[in-house]
């Protein structure tokens, strides 16, 4: 039995200008996503990728190709209903976290909840997990200027959850971050994609998320294309899988006299309530 | 949005408080300009409300006393005299023109006060005599604030020079004051000396106005009889028909002006949050929803403009004329009924305005750190 992509993307093609000045940002691209699939665009800068995200996330039009988003080509419905498929079915992370600054932690998290049919009063009900597993239930009534950049992504994130999405794009969560932050930002992801079964589509240019995403692909001058990949000699983080700089991580743990290094507390928890099963999966 | 859109508003304060006094002014200046008039308007009927008559009777075809000039017979003064039902008569006559005060024309409604109708003369005194004799004159105390011009020293009108003997009170609007001289005087200047210009009639105890002026205009040939509210009414109408054009044109000055206030106000919040706005409509918000949240911003601005409007109005504006007593004003609810029926358009206004540049926003901004 075949799996439906949630997102499928055929023949893309995307440029800007006319005759002599135009030109190709994205060039025939044909991508596909499944349900609990945490994906990865990379690529050198001006390749493209944020203009793929773009278009992908329903908020670009295409000069050519078609998107289709759980069952729905975007390329034939309208404004109004494209705004509404964004309320609903995509979540947006965004590397410069993009708060609103008057609004609390909180009411950030619930502002694209009122564009649901249950609302704010119905996404109430949901705000105290989500705030629980990102660890920001300390901060609900904390405005944005008062936070650190890893708790800013996580409300962004918190916020692109709460209409409990399908797909989630992000755009260099962890561009703004310092190493561990983004570690822990990378992880809460790849969580959202294998315990909520999210599609999760992430541009990025941290090679260590190589790791933990299930694939990635590869941008350059507007096209997929295959990359030769690079060896490290980097230790790999026995929760998660990510690559961890031995040297430079400040997470890590002795067991059975062997020392273990993490990409984040979050990894480091997980292990010790279970040791033996992450060893074992080494 | 609408509750993105007031908490934006209340987290800058100061912004909010500055853009709605800014508002508030233009409103003021509305509210000032109607509050003129109305307070001029009053002013130039006080004469015709101070005297108290049941009936005024004028020459025929006419019927106010502001720019006008009437004549009537000295001998149908008597005549009204003997008609049932009055009770007593008074007349004067009057001229409206310059009257030089302190080196400086003056506008004025001149009474030409006889010995025999001395109730015609001023009915409330700051200084000096009430009744001007021949050579002198009675005028506004404020004129004499402004002019410095004293008891004893002369003003002139038209042709000769009077002495002020007397400085009464409530008689000066800026568009004109009344003047008090003697009737011989001003016959001279008219060269009337058998002739009257206004009648007042007061009519006997349950001798309804109405009929007088019916006997009158029945029994005293080519004369206008008025009761005392009609008379005054059709003063006040032309007063205000003179004024009505200036109060709109300044209505429409102090809208517009509330109107490029709120829209700036609207448009810079806009330019500042124009972040913000590319994250709503990311997220899924439309262009009509974001317009709302800023219709509805410009709508609390207004609103709190109009607010700070009638605050200040009715302390600052009701105790201008203590320190400036030749402005007259009259401060009426209806005023701040109209700057409210106005306020809604100009949110509105002001807010579509802003329209072009909320669709402008681009949401694939938001990718750009």
């Amino acid at each position: 039995m075949s799996i439906t992509p949630l997102l499928f993307a055929t023949d893309l093609t995307k440029y800007f200008g006319k005759d002599e000045s135009k030109v190709v940002a994205v060039d025939h691209v044909s991508l596909s996503i499944n349900r609990g699939e945490m994906v990865l665009i990379m690529g050198p800068s001006g390749s493209g990728k944020t203009t793929l995200l773009s278009m992908l996330g329903a908020l670009l039009s295409p000069s050519s190709g078609s998107i289709v988003v759980d069952g729905v080509d975007i390329g034939s419905v309208k404004q109004t209903a494209l705004a509404s498929l964004r309320a609903t079915k995509i979540g947006f992370i965004f590397q410069a976290f993009n708060l609103l600054e008057a609004l609390t932690v909180e009411e950030n998290i619930l502002f694209p909840a009122q564009l649901t049919k249950e609302g704010i009063r119905g996404a109430k009900k949901r705000i105290d997990s989500l705030l629980k597993r990102l660890g920001l239930s300390e901060r609900r009534n904390a405005l944005p200027g008062t936070l650190s950049g890893g708790e800013k992504q996580r409300v962004a994130i918190a916020r692109a959850l709460i209409n409990q999405p399908e797909i989630i794009l992000a755009d260099e969560p962890t561009g703004n971050l310092d190493s561990h932050k983004g570690q822990e930002v990378m992880m809460i992801l790849h969580d959202i994609a294998r315990d909520d079964g999210c599609a999760v589509l992430m541009v990025t240019h941290d090679p260590r998320v190589e790791e933990i995403a299930d694939r990635v692909l590869w941008l350059e001058d507007g096209a997929l294309r295959d990359r030769k990949i690079e060896t490290h000699s980097w230790v790999k983080d026995p929760v998660c899988g990510m690559r961890v700089d031995e040297w430079t991580a400040s997470v890590t743990t002795e067991y059975n006299d062997k020392k273990f290094v993490f990409c984040s507390s979050r990894c480091l928890s997980r292990f010790e309530t279970q040791p033996e099963r992450y060893i074992n999966e080494i | 949005m609408f509750y993105w859109s007031i908490k934006t508003l209340l987290a800058e304060p100061m912004r909010l408080i500055v853009s709605a006094l800014a508002v508030s002014v233009s409103f003021i200046l509305v509210i000032f300009f109607s509050a003129v008039f109305e307070g001029e308007s009053e002013k130039m009927v006080a004469y015709l409300e101070e005297m108290d008559a049941d009936v005024w009777v004028m020459q025929k075809g006419v019927s106010n006393m502001h720019m006008a000039s009437s004549m009537v017979w000295d001998w149908k003064v008597d005549k009204i005299a003997k008609v049932s039902g009055v009770k007593d008569v008074s007349a004067i006559l009057y001229f409206n023109g310059p009257v030089k005060v302190g080196g400086k024309d003056w506008f004025s409604y001149v009474i030409g006060v006889s010995p025999e109708y001395q109730r015609a003369g001023p009915w409330a005194m700051a200084e000096g005599k009430s009744i001007p004799g021949p050579g002198e004159a009675v005028i506004p105390d404020v004129v004499s604030q402004l002019t410095g011009v004293k008891i004893g020293d002369e003003i002139i009108m038209v042709d000769r020079k009077l002495r002020v003997v007397g400085l009464s009170r409530d008689t000066f609007s800026m568009a004109s004051g009344v003047v008090f001289v003697s009737r011989e005087d001003l016959a001279d200047l008219l060269s009337g000396s058998d002739q009257y210009s206004y009648v007042m009639v007061y009519a006997e105890q349950g001798v309804a106005a109405q009929v007088l002026v019916n006997r009158i205009e029945d029994e005293v040939d080519k004369v206008n009889a008025l009761t005392s509210e009609e008379f005054i009414e059709s003063d006040r109408k032309l007063a205000m028909q003179m004024g009505a054009e200036i109060i709109l044109m300044m209505t429409f000055v102090g809208t517009l002006l509330a109107t490029v206030i709120v829209a700036f106000t609207a448009y810079s919040l806009i330019t500042r949050k124009k972040r913000e706005l590319a994250i709503a409509k990311a997220i899924g918000f439309s262009n009509s929803q974001i317009y709302k949240a800023t219709l509805s911003q410009s709508i609390i601005i207004t609103i709190l403009g109009i607010l700070f409007a009638l605050l200040i109005s009715f302390t600052a504006l009701a105790s201008l004329p203590s320190i400036a007593p030749q402005i007259n004003l009259t401060v009426n609810l209806h005023q701040f009924i109209s700057v409210a029926i106005v306020g809604l358009p100009v949110a509105i206004i002001a807010s579509l305005i802003a329209t072009r540049t909320i669709v402008k926003v681009d949401p694939v901004s938001v990718f750009h750190s």
